[in-house]
């Protein structure tokens, strides 16, 4: 019956080809640190559930973000493991970016020709650090605020447009409501989008290239 | 790169890949396994750290350290490096060239070698970047501390430091049988304001508590710090802060706490000390707190201090009952009893109930579960009204705290809270003792009097206190109960409705104060005395209503202007329309009796009121309190004064009338309202004010 | 033999993975359904005692309104509503407890004490002194709440 329903897709969306050419293509072998991609793919899949999740109680106003997070956190049943895994997901997430990236420059596998696969693996760093910056200010508590407040005078040092950065930032001359709700759009519509045009883009290419093999020393 | 070396990679890699292995399943269970890792990982991290919330964000909190989030640390720490106008290097320079180069590594290292021990430029290139984050990630650390130890402070020692060190220095030694709160509350001396607008109630206790025992407070903070918020349990239920401190891990709420045996740990003085601060010795409020629910607000005590003494540390039966059984039949008292249990199952008994019980018991049927114990209680009678025996819960100076004020408030002390109460919010309208008087909200009406016997026996204490805490906004009364955004409390609006009805066995007003009487008297002479001098002093020299008989006064308006006031009223003050009242004939008299009051009253030539003197004192005294350092007008120096200020100038000099100072001082600014908000300001000081602005404001 | 070898292992590891892969899905799946559908079987919060006032207050044969404020809350978001309750004794024993809130359409009732009845003054509504309907158009009499009297305190059963 399975194997019925399997063939009648199959025959509509052509399914094996893509299954063989994404899981049953051969592969050199390779060690144990080229899990370290796959790991930060799981980590930004958790991420992305928790923090869809999150956004069903959260709010992002001044008024009530401080107080739905709390109560995520204290009443809503499970809240502390959702926002829990989405806070250290969020260290685990760079953590892993970061020994990913590492791994790649050990290996030398940014060299031809995965050239382009390279630049959409910074873009995804950059994203990471944004993902970073903007979630931290959501809770919307002392720390949240005053990092913030701190995090993007820094911006301000910028010669020439410093000032016009900082406004853009943060909605205007302080830190406020425009800036809560500006960075919550961009913590969960802008970066996630790109986000995922950049994953895609870097897994098609790891796909179509395959992944590099550990360079013999003689290589 | 060359063509050939390209070509020579692919192919190469195309052997790796035949020798390799098929990515589902070999390399897609390492990734599983690696996934399962980190989500247990994070799953772990979630339970046994959670995520953390600080408090809520307050942008007012200038003391907060700012840290970010640990992975931008290194970057905060480069900041430190590059002070002044080499910020920008940390800030901006640095992280872009390292992500340009980033970005720029493929276009960098362009040879063919893959091998990191032939490529030694770019691992020890980015093997000191990476070394240089943990580095930095690690001093920020060290340098400072994230700063979570320092908010979990000592909150009260805190609130005393920022509160009253500036004028009474590190500690305060206050004499027995202080009744602290209400001295922090309401202010006492000259330069002490009341603090009961910018501090709650708990924390008033705190610091009473941390005044009377700082020792106490060190203890809370030690011992009782880390699961109690000094304001849950400040001036709470002396029986169980006893019993808590007492028992320590045997105490109920204690059996989830890791406490170890206070007994063993803390000395019997230390003891006392915490009680002391948790309950300062301050008679008033412990009256408040632990006897008032029971022997409510007003204090009746006759007996000497000894007696007064025993009674409360022995506490237990003290109310006495005649025993029955020897003036009543044994089938009376079976009736009683029966009654007593169940009202309905002894019709009979309500007859025996009234002619016996009912002197004492009122109306009210006590309430007893089973015949026994009624029965045995009409019969032998004696004490049966139980008290805690307080005498092993209060410390001794929380006892003699009690004592003396109890014994002070049964001469009448303890309407004095009231009575300050009903000074500073209440007399202004209402009269010093409720004898009403013109409605300064409503042009025209007469506040009737609400101390009459009449008015009292006819409202219950229910809605006193709905009337007072709610207002009366149909008749001009704002509301004074804090739930509706006034400034007293329940406690304090008890207090009130205490001294009211000390009023009703006694009633300082008769009847309504002759306002408005009819037929009006022909002569000015009484009109004055019964209408005007209410407001400007019997001899024109001004009470709520300003002065008559000064020079200033009666070079400020002509007959026909005091005519028109007098006939018309000025709006928004009390001053009302007179001529619905008095013919036109009667205020002519009037005009012509209040010119005769500045001629004969040339004697009280203000003596030439001295800025330096006689305003900045209280100035100084009652208004830089608010007004210096939060902006607008600033009371400190004569320059400000005449200065500063959002409608500035509020004085000007000569003309007491139109200057916003003495508008405010007597409340009579158009939009409402008075200065000092607790109160108005006696009047001789309110007097020498407006004489040194009628004398032309001089700064001598 | 080898090759035998080299295919259980690869079953192994495909159900493995697959096995892994439940797991964690379900790991994410059963909290994340109790995360969204739980605040919606939060029942009503529990009933509690609500203080309303001395029982010396409640004059005899005469219905005493009392006014309580409590605390609802919905969400994070804390509400005060007043509690406005009828109380009468015959005895200064027995209380009975009656919504001030008319069966009809909800107006408030009150006590005209000439008359020794609640009135409702939107559809004149009448109800006795135990909140039976005397007249007009309420479906049933006034609502009681379960009353206690301790220490000298009045409570109902509300929230």
């Amino acid at each position: 019956m399975a194997s019925r329903l399997a063939n009648w897709l199959d025959e509509r969306l052509a399914w094996r080809q893509v299954w063989d050419a994404i899981f049953l293509r051969k592969v050199p072998k390779i060690n144990w640190l080229f899990t370290l991609g796959s790991a930060t793919l799981f980590v930004g899949v958790n991420q992305a559930v928790t923090g869809i999740l999150l956004t069903l109680y959260y709010v992002p106003t001044p008024d009530h973000a401080y107080n739905s997070v709390q109560y995520i956190t204290t009443e809503v049943t499970a809240g502390w493991l959702i926002r829990g895994l989405h806070h250290w997901g969020a260290s685990a997430l760079v953590v892993l970016t970061v020994l990913h990236m590492l791994r790649v420059i050990f290996h030398g596998a940014y060299k031809y020709p995965r050239e382009v696969t390279w630049w959409t693996g910074v873009g995804l760093l950059l994203i990471v650090i944004g993902f970073g910056f903007t979630g931290y200010l959501l809770p919307w508590d002392q720390k949240a605020y005053w990092a913030t407040t701190v995090g993007t005078r820094i911006a301000e040092v910028t010669p020439v447009i410093g000032n016009w950065i900082l406004r853009i930032m943060r909605g205007g001359e302080e830190l406020s409501a425009v800036t809560l709700a500006r960075f919550f759009g961009v913590h969960i519509w802008v970066l996630p989008a790109t986000v995922l045009l950049l994953v895609g883009a870097h897994l098609y290419l790891i796909i179509h290239i395959g992944i590099s093999a550990v360079p013999k020393r003689e290589e | 790169m060359k063509e050939e070396e390209k070509k020579e990679y692919l192919e190469r890699y195309e052997e790796e890949k035949k020798k390799g292995v098929p990515f589902y399943p070999n390399i897609l269970f390492k990734d599983a396994i690696v996934s399962l890792i980190m989500f247990v990982a994070l799953l772990g991290l979630a339970f046994f750290v959670g995520a953390p919330l600080e408090e809520r964000a307050n942008p007012a909190d200038t003391s907060y350290t700012p840290r970010p989030e640990w992975y931008f640390l290194f970057l905060f720490q480069l900041l430190k490096y590059f002070p002044g106008r080499l910020e920008v290097i940390g800030a901006i320079v640095l992280p872009t060239i390292a992500l340009l180069l980033l970005a720029a590594l493929p276009l960098l290292d362009r040879s063919a070698r893959r091998h990191f021990s032939s490529r030694p430029l770019v691992i020890a290139g980015s093997s000191i970047v990476v070394v240089g984050i943990i580095v930095l990630t690690v001093l920020s650390v060290v340098e400072a501390p994230p700063p979570a130890e320092t908010t979990q402070g000592d909150q009260v020692a805190a609130l005393y430091t920022e509160n009253c060190a500036p004028c009474h220095g590190p500690s305060i030694s206050v004499p027995m049988g202080t009744n602290l709160h209400s001295v922090i509350a309401l202010g006492k001396h000259e330069d002490m304001p009341a603090w009961n607008a910018d501090l709650t109630s708990d924390e008033i206790d705190a610091l009473a508590g941390f005044i009377q025992s700082p020792g106490g407070n060190q203890l809370f903070t030690q011992y009782c710090g880390d699961c109690h918020e000094v304001s849950d349990l400040v001036a709470g239920d002396l029986l169980e802060l006893r019993r808590a401190i007492d028992l320590g891990a045997e105490y109920d709420a204690h059996d989830d706490a890791d406490i170890s045996d206070w007994s063993q740990e803390i000395t019997a003085e230390q003891r006392t000390s915490l009680l002391n601060f948790l309950a300062a010795p301050d008679g008033q409020r412990l009256f408040a707190l632990n006897c008032s629910s029971c022997h409510g607000r007003s204090v009746a005590y006759s007996g000497d201090q000894s007696d007064l003494e025993v009674i409360i540390s022995q506490g237990g039966l003290h109310l006495d009952m005649p025993p029955w059984r020897d003036a009543l039949e044994a089938s009376q008292l079976d009736a009683l009893a029966r009654y007593v249990v169940d009202p309905s199952s002894e019709p009979g008994a309500t007859d025996l109930f009234a002619s016996y019980c009912a002197a004492c018991h009122g109306e009210r049927v006590p309430q007893s579960e089973n015949f026994d114990t009624a029965r045995e209680a009409i019969a032998t009678g004696g004490a049966h009204e139980l008290m805690p025996v307080w005498g092993e819960i209060l410390t001794s100076e929380q006892l003699a705290a009690l004592v003396n004020y109890t014994l002070d408030a049964a001469q009448g002390a303890g309407i004095d809270f009231g009575q300050q109460l009903f000074a500073q919010n209440c007399a202004s309208c209402h009269g010093d003792f409720g004898e009403g008087g013109p409605n300064p909200a409503l042009q025209g009406d007469i506040i009737a009097p609400i101390s009459t016997a009449e008015y009292l026996t006819t409202r219950d204490d229910v809605t006193l206190r709905a009337i007072i805490s709610q207002g009366q906004p149909n008749f001009g009364m704002s509301p004074f109960g804090s739930a509706y955004g006034g400034p007293l409390d329940d406690d304090e609006i008890d207090a009130i409705v205490a001294l009211m009805r000390s009023w009703e066995d006694n009633p300082p007003v008769e009847f309504p104060p002759e306002v408005v009487v009819p037929p009006v008297p022909l002569s000015a002479e009484d009109i004055y005395d019964a209408v005007c001098s209410q407001c400007h002093g019997p001899a024109g020299e001004g009470l709520v209503g300003p002065e008559l008989a000064g020079e200033a006064f009666a070079s400020m308006y002509s007959d026909q202007e005091l005519f028109a006031i007098i006939d018309r009223g000025r709006e928004t003050t009390a001053m009302i329309a007179w001529g619905e009242i008095l013919t036109s004939e009667q205020i002519d008299q009037l005009v012509f009796f209040i010119r005769g009051l500045s001629e004969s009253q040339d004697t009280p030539t203000p003596s030439a009121a001295s800025f330096s003197n006689d305003v900045v004192p209280i100035l100084q005294a009652k208004c830089a309190v608010c007004h210096g350092s939060l902006g607008g007008w600033n009371a400190d120096g004569y320059e400000n004064v005449m200065t500063t200020g959002d409608n500035a100038p509020v004085v000007i000099p000569g003309d007491p009338q139109e200057s916003l100072l003495a508008q405010w001082l007597l409340g009579t600014v158009p939009q409402g309202g008075l200065m000092p908000p607790s109160g108005m300001l006696p009047q001789d000081e309110i007097r020498l004010i407006l004489d040194w602005i009628a004398e032309g404001a001089l700064d001598n | 033999m080898e090759e035998s070898q080299d295919i259980n292992r690869r079953s192994f590891m495909s159900i493995a993975t697959w096995a892994i892969g439940a797991l964690i899905s379900a790991a994410f799946a059963i909290p994340g359904v109790a995360y969204i559908i739980g605040p919606a079987l939060r029942g009503r919060e529990a009933q509690e005692w609500i203080r309303l006032g001395s029982t010396s207050k409640v004059e005899l044969n005469v219905p005493t309104l009392f006014k309580a404020r409590i605390q609802r809350k919905t969400g994070w978001i804390v509400n005060e509503e007043e509690l406005a309750v009828y109380v009468r004794t015959d005895n200064g024993r027995d209380f009975v407890a009656m919504s001030n809130i008319c069966t009809h359409l909800g107006c408030r009732v009150r006590w005209i004490s000439d008359q020794d009845h609640f009135f409702c003054p939107c559809h004149n509504a009448v109800f006795d002194t135990e909140g039976n309907v005397a007249s007009g158009p309420p479906p049933r009499a006034l609502d009681r709440f379960e009353v206690k009297a301790e220490d000298g305190q009045l409570y109902v059963l509300g929230g």
